[in-house]
């Protein structure tokens, strides 16, 4: 639907004639692809989300408002965004208002001595740990990497990541946060609300950092978020990377208080009782197992390719005959990266010393080949920074993560029952079954990523099991799809609980659009109160529905 | 190849927004995080790399149709290739800079032309030049100037002038001084003066790809008829069109920048400093001298799949990713001067943010185009320089223009300023 | 039917309570809150009695007021602030239901107390991080859905942490289980597939756990919840950092915040260090006397890898964080040792619990703020305390930073005699003059017990409006502890 000449001169009048546009070819790259990243619904060949009904630019809260508002008033949609990486992030129905909130891009203070800041949507991590690094400070920057909002990650979407067992995930960060209702009321939750700086989240009285977020924010159908403030943590490095090397191969050296390995051990127990330990023993500052995302067999020569800016993806395939590449992988089959940290040289002093003993404990070791230079400086960068996430698609531009078994490091690396593989193992197995097939990269079925921490102070695991085809490629795209739907099978029948293959399909079916009643009522039936008190949740700040799908309710 | 050879990187292209900041490694600060010029003064997503994979979908999917905006999508960009270092930070397999070329192309071929465009294509056509400028004028700069012309005596080595550094009249200077101490150095060097015609760099990287053979075949032949096996120029888009436009259609010639001759006659002794130049100095990547003055890597080949998905090239495709550019032979001039401090901005070599002038964005939108320029003189600022020192014409051009606009007071020397001041 | 007769159908007739001891008892507590007396108390033992009970009132209109912990009791949030409300005494409700070693959570119900607690946990190698010196009645669950602040901020990623999973009866009778065990198909099947309460986020897209933290029990009764535990420390030390000023300290205590070194941190005045290491009023000013006018805090913990290595590096990084301001790291100062204080900070308070010791009765001010900002709240605290004829040497001082340093609970202790009416009536005055002055300074009373709820909400109407439509939401009937916070 074409918004009327009148409605839209109204929006025009809020944002400028700059900052609104109708254009179909615009709005058309305001869709999202649904055979790509992290839509864990898919994917869907050549299927796009819908076209908006316009798009805003808004550059302030005042316009956000006045935006919300007039959306009320002519019952409009309206769907908020900042980077766009995700379908989460684009309207389920037609006749939805786009608000790219790029203009509103400004971090607002830093506050050195009690270590937060308040940012605007348009604030990437990479931006946000840049200056907080001039200040001897560093930010969480959740699992999708330094190229997302802040913001996004901390009140619409996860937010975990490789450095929140140090510095927690956004959940945890979050310190306050200015919200334009769906109802068109502008609520601030925590001090900021009485007028005072941003510390806390919480009061007076029951905290409605309750209402921004649980496990997952809102993702974008719940009114739009115009600032936060999040946590920092303290960073002990230099004011800046001093980064080297030619692209993408960028290393960097840091002074030796940070270090950074991959671990890696003899038995599944071990590499869980290592995790254990290290959060027990408090040291540790990113955690992570990251490298596994190319797949076993494959992660010991890409690690090789990214760090040498002379290697492509051509070289790969010779690189796997080389016996000490062989090796290397396989050294690596259980393994996750650690950078470890010291405030000072005692600290890290101890740090290592700890960690070493840990790994006696467990069978584990520092794996030799990832100590070499090269890989050793390009690694912490990538740790660090997490500048590269895009990895995530660079076999064929297509990914998705299946099983996603979460919860303590016991669950995935401990066998259901007597005599039977570890569940990762299992995993495995069943995913290069799938490879077979030829649809998706054949990388040793185990493309387990994920965080070991999962929350401030360690207690979680993850096991998204990277899945990687060509979105291009109808049966690549096709064969995808299949394998998600043999693998919720499996991890039902396994009793493992949901996988994450099909997580957001409560909210869009295959056609892009809001999942149909009947069949989400019956994704979201687990959820039974929860989501039926998020309905009420809608009901009362959402009078005119302008939210969407994403936020899940239950009659 | 065609804008529809590329729809599979439109599809494959992974909506991350890398292609809109510099490579996230390299981020600093708030203030110079971003890379495309594009989008960071349009705003909306169709101005980047990404946004333009999307545009170019719709129009070959038939949902949309060239409008305004989509006009002004297509031609609003300075095919800096930010975006291409970027992208190819995770991905081997997407060439965004080609595609919004083919774009640009495909445009033209259909029509959709900007009037600034055109006036600029039919002067090149009649005048060969880019400047607006009658073709007798173009040898003016070289008036008294004891070289030889290469129409009038065969010679191996040919210095281009470029057009921009022929007429401009603030520039024709430099333009002196670099083949002055060529000459002084030892290398027979010869131009064309008023017979030189246009690389056709320009009209490629606006779309309009016939003038720009019909141009590159004018250059090629009259170096062929006078013996020419080496190319020197001062101007990066010249560069760039000889060094990786010509080879395609089968020219090859050896290419230099100034910088780099200059370098190799300073490390080999034969051009020395004897005075000191005490200033502190910031130096400017030109995009086509760096991220896109990589060398050209003929290949003929097609994609195939590995390990059943992986998309890779047979044979192995060159990757140009910005990582081979020119950054070093500057540097090294630069620093060999004595009394010259180099202080980095923050955006540098394949990561340099653009002056601003490229893709025909200069002709068409000197909005745009000043803004982009005024950055970069912001980014000079932030490092204390009291120079701004580049090795491109076009960027100097644009950096001078928005200094004046700006009322500022920061100095914009070529690297041919500095070493003749040494000397 | 009777009223008793249908809650005799809920809970056992043995727990029901309508003596007027016992009614007396629950209609006050040593706040200024008015008193007004409940009809019945009740004392459920499971949650399913919890949720009949919720049901029934939400049938017949009755308000409910949860408790707990046991007396004595000072918020006014556990006074029912209307006639003819039931008391849910959940202090019956004391079973420990889970100790996870490997994953160090706990389970509880709401009537278990740090002194029960603690010695279990210790039996199996863990401990739970505690406020300062709570009272031996204190309930954990209570204290934690309260956010009284503990007293090692470098385990505080959440701001409610150790507080993790809950199991909520909502106002509206239905029950919700929150955190990672919402996922739970039963407790048996998780521990047979080593899963743990240990995330608190969710489920879903709310925090609901969030809703009954500092909801001064008006939106619904928590019948079991899980909190992180730490590792029983092999070696601890208690050191100190002694200054004439507050403002002294404050450099010292951001650096070892910003380090995350020393676990327990936090800091006192003479008074109130005085006041934790008790002995009775004679003690007290004894010590008072000898001890320095402040003193950081700071306990520094080995648990299983390299204890001693870790006490002694961080002992000689946090002495030098001293000395760059000037500071000295001491193990002990004049009147007390850190053995001593240590002791002090690891147990329940003797009785009287401490901060009744001095004079019988206490009022405190409490708020969160910056760390920075104290020493200003500090100087209008003793300015309205002088202005209203109150010893500035009575005033206790305790400033624990909070939530690894982004904010900072700052609370004034005022030991009066609350026998003696006219210093009731001098406390009231004093306490009211001093709140508001606080509030115009930018304190932030996130837990708004009594005359704090008007100065809270009144300065944050979308908050207000919002907390209203989640009760409504929570508790439709309003049965939940009416007339508390902005309901």
């Amino acid at each position: 639907m074409t918004l009327s000449k009148d409605v839209y001169q109204s929006f025009e009048d809020i944002v400028g004639s700059n900052n609104i546009s109708d254009d179909p070819a615009l709005l058309d790259s305001y869709r999202y692809h649904l055979a790509h990243t992290a839509i864990h619904l898919g994917p869907y060949y050549r299927v796009y989300t819908p076209r908006g009904a316009a798009v805003l630019l808004p550059g302030s809260v005042e316009e956000v408002q006045a935006i919300v508002r007039l959306c009320n008033k002519h019952k409009l949609r309206v769907k908020p965004s900042s980077t766009f990486w995700s379908a989460w992030g684009y309207p389920l129905e037609d006749n939805t208002i786009q608000l790219d909130m790029r203009r509103m891009d400004r971090i607002l203070e830093i506050d050195e001595k009690n270590m937060y800041a308040v940012v605007e949507p348009h604030v990437i991590g990479a931006i946000l740990q840049a200056e907080a690094m001039k200040v001897g400070l560093n930010t969480h920057i959740h699992g999708p990497g330094s190229s997302c909002s802040c913001l996004a990650s901390a009140t619409a979407l996860a937010g975990f990541g490789p450095d929140s067992m140090y510095m927690g995930q956004h959940s945890e960060n979050l310190l306050g946060a200015e919200w334009v209702m769906p109802d068109g009321e502008i609520l601030r939750v925590g001090a900021a609300g009485s007028g005072l700086d941003w510390y806390t989240c919480d009061g007076p009285g029951p905290s409605l950092k309750g209402l921004v977020r649980g496990g997952q924010g809102t993702f974008g159908g719940l009114g739009v978020f115009t600032k936060c403030a999040l946590k920092l943590y303290p960073w002990p490095g230099p004011a800046n990377f001093p980064v080297e090397g030619k692209p993408p191969a960028y290393k960097v050296k840091l002074p030796d208080n940070i270090r950074g390995y991959t671990l890696a051990f003899s038995t599944w127990k071990g590499w869980a009782d290592c995790c254990y330990m290290i959060w027990e023993a408090g040291i540790g500052y990113v955690a992570h197992r990251q490298y596994s995302m190319f797949g076993r067999d494959l992660k010991g020569a890409m690690v090789k390719i990214l760090s040498d800016h002379t290697k492509t993806l051509s070289d790969i395939e010779e690189m796997l005959k080389d016996p000490e590449i062989q090796e290397f992988t396989k050294e690596m089959h259980r393994d996750f990266q650690i950078v470890v940290a010291g405030m000072t040289p005692r600290d890290i002093e101890w740090q290592d010393k700890v960690l070493d003993k840990i790994l006696e404990a467990t069978g584990g070791w520092k794996v030799k080949g990832m100590l070499e230079s090269d890989l050793y400086n390009w690694s912490l960068l990538y740790m660090l920074r997490l500048g590269h996430k895009n990895l995530n698609l660079v076999y064929a531009g297509g990914y998705d993560g299946c099983f996603g078994i979460g919860g303590t490091p016991d669950f995935g690396t401990s066998a259901p029952n007597e005599g039977e593989p570890e569940r990762v193992e299992q995993a495995t197995e069943f995913k290069k079954e799938w490879e077979k097939k030829g649809n998706i990269v054949a990388a040793g079925g185990d493309g387990m990523m994920g965080g070991i921490g999962g929350f401030g102070g360690g207690g979680h695991a993850m096991w998204e099991n990277f899945t990687h085809f060509d979105p291009h490629d109808k049966e690549s795209t096709e064969g995808t799809l299949e394998f998600f739907g043999a693998t919720s099978e499996f991890g039902k029948q396994k009793g493992w609980g949901p996988g994450m293959e099909k997580m957001n399909d409560y909210a869009r079916w295959t056609d892009g659009r809001t999942t149909p009643k009947e069949i989400r009522e019956k994704l979201l039936s687990g959820g039974g109160v929860a989501f039926r008190y998020q309905r009420k949740f809608k009901e009362a700040f959402d009078p005119n529905s302008l939210g969407d799908g994403y936020y899940r309710t239950l009659d | 190849m065609a804008l529809e050879d590329y729809k599979a990187d439109m599809e494959r292209c992974s909506q991350c927004s890398y292609c809109k900041w510099i490579p996230l490694d390299q981020v600093k600060s708030w203030r110079f995080a971003k890379g495309c010029p594009s989008i960071a003064y349009s705003n909306f997503l169709s101005y980047s790399a990404r946004g333009r994979f999307a545009v170019a979908l719709s129009l070959l999917n038939k949902q949309s149709t060239y409008t305004d905006r989509v006009v002004d999508v297509i031609y609003k960009c300075t095919t800096c290739g930010s975006c291409d270092v970027s992208d190819k930070i995770c991905r081997y397999n997407l060439e965004p800079l080609e595609m919004i070329q083919e774009l640009k192309i495909r445009a033209v071929e259909d029509g959709q032309v900007l009037p600034q465009h055109t006036a600029v294509i039919e002067h090149l056509k009649k005048e060969n030049n880019m400047m607006m400028a009658p073709a007798a004028e173009r040898g003016d700069w070289a008036k008294g100037l004891d070289v030889k012309n290469i129409t009038e005596k065969s010679t191996e080595v040919v210095f281009h002038a470029g057009c921009r550094f022929s007429y401009d009249k603030d520039l024709q200077e430099k333009t002196r001084t670099a083949v002055t101490l060529l000459k002084n150095a030892g290398v027979d060097i010869g131009i064309m003066g008023k017979e030189e015609s246009c690389c056709g760099g320009r009209a490629y990287d606006m779309g309009y790809k016939d003038d720009f053979v019909k141009a590159a075949e004018k250059t090629t032949t009259a170096w062929k008829a006078a013996g020419v096996k080496t190319v020197v120029t001062s101007c990066a888009d010249c560069f760039h069109a000889f060094s990786r436009l010509y080879p395609p259609l089968g020219e090859n010639f050896e290419v230099l920048h100034t910088v780099q001759y200059l370098d190799r006659l300073i490390k080999e002794g034969k051009i020395k400093f004897s005075k000191t130049v005490p200033m502190r100095i910031t130096y400017h990547d030109p995009c086509h001298l760096g991220r896109r003055g990589e060398p050209y890597v003929p290949w003929d080949g097609k994609e195939k799949k590995i390990m059943n998905q992986i998309v890779v090239y047979e044979p192995t495709k060159p990757r140009y990713n910005g990582a081979w550019g020119v950054y070093d032979p500057p540097r090294d001039i630069l620093k060999s001067i004595p009394g010259v401090e180099l202080v980095e901005m923050e955006r540098i070599k394949e990561y340099a943010w653009c002056c601003g002038s490229g893709g025909g964005s200069r002709e068409a939108y000197p909005d745009f185009s000043n803004w982009t320029a005024t950055e970069r003189i912001e980014e000079a600022k932030a490092t204390g320089a009291e120079a701004l020192v580049s090795a491109c014409g076009w960027c100097e051009r644009n950096f001078l223009d928005a200094i004046s606009t700006a009322g500022e007071k920061m100095q914009v020397l070529d690297i041919t300023d500095l070493v003749k001041q040494a000397i | 039917m009777a009223v008793k007769e249908e809650l005799a159908k809920i809970v056992s007739s043995g727990n029901i309570y309508d003596t007027p001891e016992t009614l007396e008892a629950f209609s006050r507590d040593l706040s200024f809150v008015k008193p007004i007396k409940p009809r019945f108390v009740v004392k459920p033992v499971s949650t399913e009695e919890v949720q009949s009970l919720v049901n029934w009132a939400n049938q017949t209109q009755t308000p409910l007021v949860p408790v707990s912990s046991g007396p004595p009791r000072f918020r006014g949030d556990t006074i029912p602030s209307v006639p003819g409300a039931v008391v849910v005494d959940l202090s019956g409700m004391k079973k420990i239901l889970r100790i996870d070693v490997r994953n160090k959570v706990a389970m509880i119900e709401p009537g278990v107390t740090y002194t029960e607690l603690q010695p279990e946990l210790a039996k199996e190698g863990l401990r739970l991080i505690t406020p300062l010196v709570p009272r031996a009645s204190k309930s954990v669950v209570a204290s934690l859905l309260e956010r009284e602040p503990t007293t090692a901020p470098r385990f505080q990623w959440a701001s409610l942490d150790p507080l993790r999973c809950t199991e909520i009866i909502w106002g509206d009778g239905q029950k919700l289980v929150t955190g990672d065990a919402a996922m739970f198909s039963s407790f048996e099947e998780a521990w047979k597939r080593k899963q743990a309460p240990a995330s608190p986020t969710g489920p879903g897209q709310a925090d609901f756990y969030r809703f009954v933290s500092g909801a001064q029990g008006s939106m619904g009764i928590v019948t079991w919840a899980s909190v992180k535990c730490d590792v029983l420390p092999s070696a601890h030390k208690l050191l100190f950092v002694p200054a004439e000023k507050l403002d002294d300290l404050l450099g010292f205590t951001y650096q070892v915040l910003r380090y995350r070194f020393a676990d327990e941190l936090l800091i006192l005045n003479k008074f109130e260090l005085a006041s934790i290491l008790g002995g009775g009023t004679d003690n007290i000013r004894a010590l008072m006397q000898e001890l320095p006018p402040y003193v950081v805090l700071v306990g520094i913990v080995g648990r299983t890898m390299l204890p001693e290595e870790r006490v002694e590096y961080q002992e000689k990084d946090i002495r030098d964080i001293a000395q760059r301001f000037g500071l000295q790291l001491v193990p002990a100062v004049p009147g007390t040792s850190g053995i001593g204080v240590l002791k002090t900070l690891l147990s329940t308070s003797k009785e009287p619990y401490w901060r009744l010791a001095y004079k019988g009765g206490y009022q405190d001010i409490f708020f969160l703020t910056t760390l920075d900002k104290t020493p200003d709240f500090l100087r209008t605290m003793n300015s309205v305390a002088e202005a209203n004829g109150y010893p500035t040497s009575d005033i206790g001082v305790y400033v624990q930073p909070l939530h690894q340093g982004s904010s900072c609970h700052c609370e004034f202790l005022l030991p009066y005699d609350n026998e003696n009416p006219k210093e009731a009536a001098k406390m009231k005055q004093l306490y009211t003059a001093a709140s508001k002055e606080l509030l115009k300074q930018g304190a932030f009373y996130s837990r708004p017990y009594g005359i704090w709820a008007n100065m809270a909400f009144n300065r944050d109407a979308q908050t207000t409006n919002t907390l209203r439509k989640l009760k409504g939401i929570f508790d439709p009937n309003n049965v939940m502890n009416p007339g508390k916070l902005c309901f």
